[in-house]
């Protein structure tokens, strides 16, 4: 049962994405945005896994994602899958501490990617002339959620990264063993 | 022989991988397809430990003496029209469900409550919610033991509203903040900062005289309207119970 856990690390933390996205802790908003959970995970993921595995896991926590939310219209696949391949291609730094500040930077960066794709679906499913009014919250939104993900993102990615590197490897060992 | 094992071991579908990769996406278009309503029924069952207790009462306390006062003056102006014109439709048949409030997005893009309370126990889709305050949003989705709110501050809700000072319909557009959009579609209307808007008696989709909100600031007239931010009455940041209408319209 423990290797079985150990081996599936990081599918129970993916499982595990949408249950956070919608606890939406306020105590840790900032002008009531929350940081982008899954750019958490999907990075430490694509930089073990590389960028197909990205696109595909990108697709499958758009899907799940788009699930546990009602706007229908609107979805997060496209971003998830663009970070996803972003993100495979990405190496991991050899400095620990550079390695720290990359996270939040490139978390960041693909946060303000999925949030700006998001709001080019609103703008364009609600284009009138009253369009420039969603234009002042929607830049909030966005840039209060890149700063959130890029400030929460070296301690979950770090994290993140050195648990699914453990049960990459323990994995390998458990089918040598097996073998 | 030997290659020909080997050529037929490389297919696809000889790979344990392939499969378990189809069997997830399956499982996520079957949750997809749902709606999400296993996570959410999930959520359901680990979340509540830390379901809301008795706190924030000041501020709730707040909004319903706000609420009652104006449903007071709404339901005063009702009953001279009763007595003018005889009769009036049927708007409310008094059924309401309670429901508590297990997960609160409202900040963000997502502005969607959930509530403990699914189909299991009667509520439909496009249901009204109703808080302290006044009118919330309405259910978009439900679970076997939860349902999804989708609050007027979405950018996808759009609802019809009645101004009660000027007595003219507008429309109630949320922008992804906190201070849902008033559009008029006229651009000679006299509006002005405090007047009290509550859902319209020409809706199809609510029921008429719900309180929704006051007029908190203008903007500047556009082509033929004119709009103006509207300050909610109902705190969905705050609130932790709030009611399910089934109205039948």
């Amino acid at each position: 049962m423990n290797k079985f856990f150990t081996k599936k690390l990081p599918i129970i933390f993916f499982i595990f994405i949408p249950i956070i996205f919608l606890w939406h802790p306020n105590w840790i908003g900032f002008f009531g945005a929350q940081p982008y959970w899954p750019l958490f995970w999907l990075l430490p993921w694509s930089m073990i896994n590389g960028s197909i595995s990205g696109i595909i896991f990108g697709f499958f926590l758009g899907i799940i994602l788009d699930s546990v939310t009602i706007d229908s219209s609107f979805s997060q696949i496209p971003g998830l899958i663009l970070c996803g391949v972003w993100f495979g291609k990405i190496k991991i730094h050899s400095d620990v501490l550079v390695g720290h500040f990359r996270y939040g930077l490139i978390c960041s960066l693909g946060s303000f990617l999925c949030g700006s794709l998001y709001f080019s679906q609103i703008l364009f499913r609600n284009f009138s002339d009253s369009t420039f009014l969603l234009f002042i919250s929607s830049f909030q939104n966005i840039l209060a959620e890149v700063f959130l993900t890029g400030f929460f993102a070296p301690l979950f990615c770090s994290q993140f990264l050195r648990l699914f590197k453990f049960s990459r490897e323990k994995s390998i060992i458990i089918n040598l063993l097996k073998k | 022989m030997l290659d020909i094992r080997r050529i037929s071991n490389s297919r696809w579908w000889h790979k344990k991988k392939s499969w378990k990769l189809l069997a997830i996406f399956l499982f996520l278009v079957f949750v997809r397809i749902s709606k999400g309503s296993i996570y959410k029924d999930f959520y359901f069952f680990i979340s509540k430990p830390f379901w809301p207790g008795k706190f924030q009462k000041e501020i709730i306390l707040n909004s319903i003496d706000q609420e009652y006062l104006m449903k007071f003056n709404l339901l005063e102006k009702d009953n001279l029209r009763l007595r003018e014109y005889l009769s009036l439709q049927q708007s409310s048949n008094g059924d309401a469900i309670s429901a508590k409030v297990i997960s609160r997005k409202t900040g963000s893009w997502w502005r969607q409550i959930i509530l403990n309370k699914g189909s299991k126990d009667g509520v439909e889709i496009g249901s009204t919610v109703i808080g302290p305050g006044g009118l919330l949003g309405r259910v978009k989705s439900t679970s076997m033991f939860t349902s999804s709110v989708k609050l007027l501050t979405s950018p996808e809700s759009k609802v019809g509203i009645w101004v009660d000072r000027l007595q003219i319909n507008g429309l109630l557009v949320g922008t992804g903040n906190d201070s849902p959009i008033l559009i008029l579609y006229s651009k000679d209307i006299d509006i002005k900062v405090g007047d009290f808007i509550s859902s319209s008696p020409a809706s199809t989709l609510l029921p008429p005289n719900i309180p929704i909100g006051i007029v908190q600031s203008l903007n500047e007239p556009l082509k033929a309207k004119k709009t103006a931010k509207i300050s909610l009455l109902a705190k969905p940041q705050v609130i932790d119970w709030v009611q399910i209408l089934n109205v039948k319209i």
